[in-house]
């Protein structure tokens, strides 16, 4: 069975990972396959340099959920814009509105307080998945571009945090929403995309183990992205072809990381190769190809 | 040290482009001069702290690594927490004051919240150890960011969000001095609503949390302006020299030149670009464009294209920076630095090809 099949009946997908590992356009390549595969996927991406529309061929999104193909969407968004939103929904009162949302209270308060535009993100991603957007159709996956690691923890463990500190009223109910969801295996899925080097290597873990003990859950799958294809037996180690050599320490170094990674993690790992394409959706097409074959 | 190096350098850049152990290999090289010097840097890899021989007793503490140099090595690990905490205290009038702060509820979800704390507390901490005098050369590794630009930006930022005026002002209707919350009648249908929605919507809890955090902060607020305002200005010293690292290829270009114009136009006295990581051209330098068939990748010609990649970005990124602008390629290696000599040997690599861009970094007007 293939390593990817538990996502495939699940609602959202938070992809993690060290900055610079390519989780962006392992994002977008898993959005292309759900796609291809009949569901109606939808890419959210929340760091502030867009760069997922450049992964699918399309312009930034603006904020708007903009249709990429047949039943793959994508969405940058501003996690402040969710809770406007809620402001909006709650207050009714236009001139209320403008008064809440340009006070410095909720301005400190949306910037500071621990854990709320994580959540806020989670939020909107759940409310997509039910069709509760206004004017956007009903998401079967939506696949989360998340932060990088350190922060991919804060987002999934933010529900809980938010529960922590307001008890009530629209926001700790949304808070207590995603915290359900985001627990539920069936409904949730976490990727982490790492690479076979010592440091990705070793958040990768980190993450596994803080993921357990604040969640009680695992990924469904670690992703080591960008490997030196393996060395056939044929070739030679020769010095004056420094290229081979090069290509040939560089491939240990991925196994041996692959190995460690392999020691501490019993869950399935999916390795990626080093593909020799531009970012682009060429190089979209090409990984979710290779997504299928794991 | 053949380079110019002021009495700070400051190593920047984005996540996974070798930061730190450039900065370790500076700080060797450094050292190997006769300066005593300082590499304070976040939890590196442990194959470099096995190279520089430090273990968790750097954390927020200086080590001395044994190097057999002329001048001294010392390596520091930042614990941001920890400096948040002793800022805390320092500029606390009493003790009560400070107790208040370090146990609010607030505060201690703040810290590891709030965007640039880390970075704040990076350059905090290099102002102290600027301070106390006991280095002839510091090296700051600071924390790998999605945008390089968010360490500059960290002190403005924090400073601004402690500053309580704004928000103590907005919230004076709301809360009596000792936190509680007012009788509104005086406020009127709207202001009332507004309460309301409050309560609704944030939970009056947090709220307090936090006017209690910011209450007990304003006597602590104006040291801590001051404070960086002088991180400020050492920062765009003559004494400090940013180092910019990047990744190679094409693709990383908008960034470093975007982070290049911004400190320089910020007033920052920028270095050498550092292109790090470039696959060496392949011998026979044959052009290969998209006709690398994709499945299966043969390692050799993944590598051409890879090296031919590189070169392109390099030459690139010179042909877009001002001419006197020092941009320097390092290599891939084919393992990292794991002991003292290899850390060296990258470092000699380093001044090497630096020497060869032959450009000193201008002074700022």
């Amino acid at each position: 069975m293939s390593s990817l099949a538990p996502l495939d009946s699940q609602e959202l997908i938070v992809v993690t990972g060290k900055g610079g590992v390519g989780k962006s356009a392992i994002a977008a390549a898993l959005g292309r396959r759900f796609a291809a595969a009949g569901r109606r996927a939808l890419v959210l991406e929340i760091d502030p340099r867009e760069n997922v529309h450049q992964m699918l061929g399309v312009s930034p999104s603006g904020g708007e959920i903009v249709a990429v193909a047949p039943r793959l969407y994508l969405q940058h968004l501003e996690p402040r814009s969710v809770l406007d939103q809620i402001v909006r929904e709650r207050v009714r009162i236009e001139l209320l509105v403008r008064r809440v949302l340009n006070s410095p209270v909720y301005h400190h308060f949306t910037e500071g307080a621990p854990g709320l535009k994580e959540m806020a993100v989670l939020g909107h991603s759940l409310i997509l998945v039910e069709g509760r957007v206004p004017g956007a159709p009903e998401m079967d996956v939506v696949v989360l571009d998340a932060p990088a690691t350190g922060h991919g923890l804060a987002l999934l463990a933010a529900p809980l945090l938010v529960s922590e500190v307001i008890r009530h009223g629209p926001i700790a109910t949304m808070a207590s929403e995603v915290a359900r969801l985001v627990a539920s295996t069936k409904r949730c899925g976490v990727v982490v995309v790492t690479q076979a080097e010592e440091m990705p290597v070793t958040e990768a873990l980190e993450f596994v183990t803080l993921l357990q003990s604040r969640l009680q859950r695992q990924p469904e799958l670690i992703l080591a992205n960008g490997l030196y294809p393996a060395v056939d037996q044929g070739v030679q180690r020769r010095i004056e072809d420094p290229v081979t050599c090069l290509w040939m320490d560089r491939r240990r170094l991925n196994e041996y990381q692959l190995e460690r990674l392999a020691a501490d993690w019993q869950g399935p790992i999916g390795e990626i190769p080093l593909l020799p394409l531009d970012r682009g959706p060429a190089l979209t097409a090409a990984l979710e190809e290779r997504l299928e074959q794991l | 040290m053949s380079y110019p190096w002021p009495r700070l350098v400051v190593v920047v850049g984005a996540g996974g482009v070798g930061k730190t152990t450039l900065a370790a290999a500076l700080g060797l090289e450094s050292s190997g001069t006769g300066d005593d010097t300082l590499v304070m840097t976040f939890d590196p890899s442990q194959r470099l702290k096995d190279a520089l021989g430090v273990g968790d007793s750097a954390r927020d503490h200086e080590v001395e690594v044994a190097t057999g140099s002329t001048g001294s090595l010392s390596a520091s690990l930042l614990d941001a927490r920890e400096t948040f905490n002793r800022l805390v205290s320092r500029y606390a009038p009493d003790e009560e004051a400070r107790d208040r702060i370090l146990t609010n509820r607030y505060y201690r979800h703040l810290a590891g919240s709030l965007a640039g704390v880390l970075e704040y507390m990076a350059v905090e901490r290099l102002y102290e150890v600027s301070q106390a005098g006991r280095y002839d050369r510091i090296i700051l590794d600071t924390p790998p960011t999605r945008q390089a630009l968010d360490f500059l930006e960290a002190p403005a930022r924090i400073v601004g969000f402690l500053d309580s005026g704004a928000l103590k002002l907005a919230l004076r209707s709301w809360f009596d001095d000792s936190g509680r919350l007012r009788p509104t009648a005086r406020l009127g249908r709207l202001g009332k609503r507004f309460e309301a929605y409050l309560d609704e919507v944030v939970g009056l809890d947090l709220l307090r949390d936090m006017v209690e955090f910011f209450q007990a902060f304003g006597p602590l607020y104006e040291g801590f302006r001051q404070r960086a305002k002088e991180v400020e200005s050492l920062l765009r010293s003559e004494d400090t020299l940013f180092a910019l690292v990047a990744g190679p290829g094409e693709e990383k270009i908008p960034d470093t030149l975007y982070f290049a114009r911004r400190l320089k136009e910020a007033g920052y006295r920028l270095g050498p670009i550092v292109v790090n990581r470039m696959h060496p051209p392949a011998a026979e330098s044959r052009e290969t464009s998209p006709a690398v068939k994709v499945p299966p990748v043969d390692g050799r010609s993944l590598l051409t294209w890879l090296g031919e990649r590189d070169r392109r970005g390099f030459e690139r990124l010179v042909s877009l920076v001002d001419q006197e602008q020092p941009v320097v390629a390092l290599p891939l290696l084919p393992t990292e630095p794991s002991n003292l000599e290899s850390l060296s040997a990258l470092s000699e690599l380093f001044s090497r090809h630096l020497a060869a861009s032959q450009v000193m970094p201008a002074t700022p007007r």
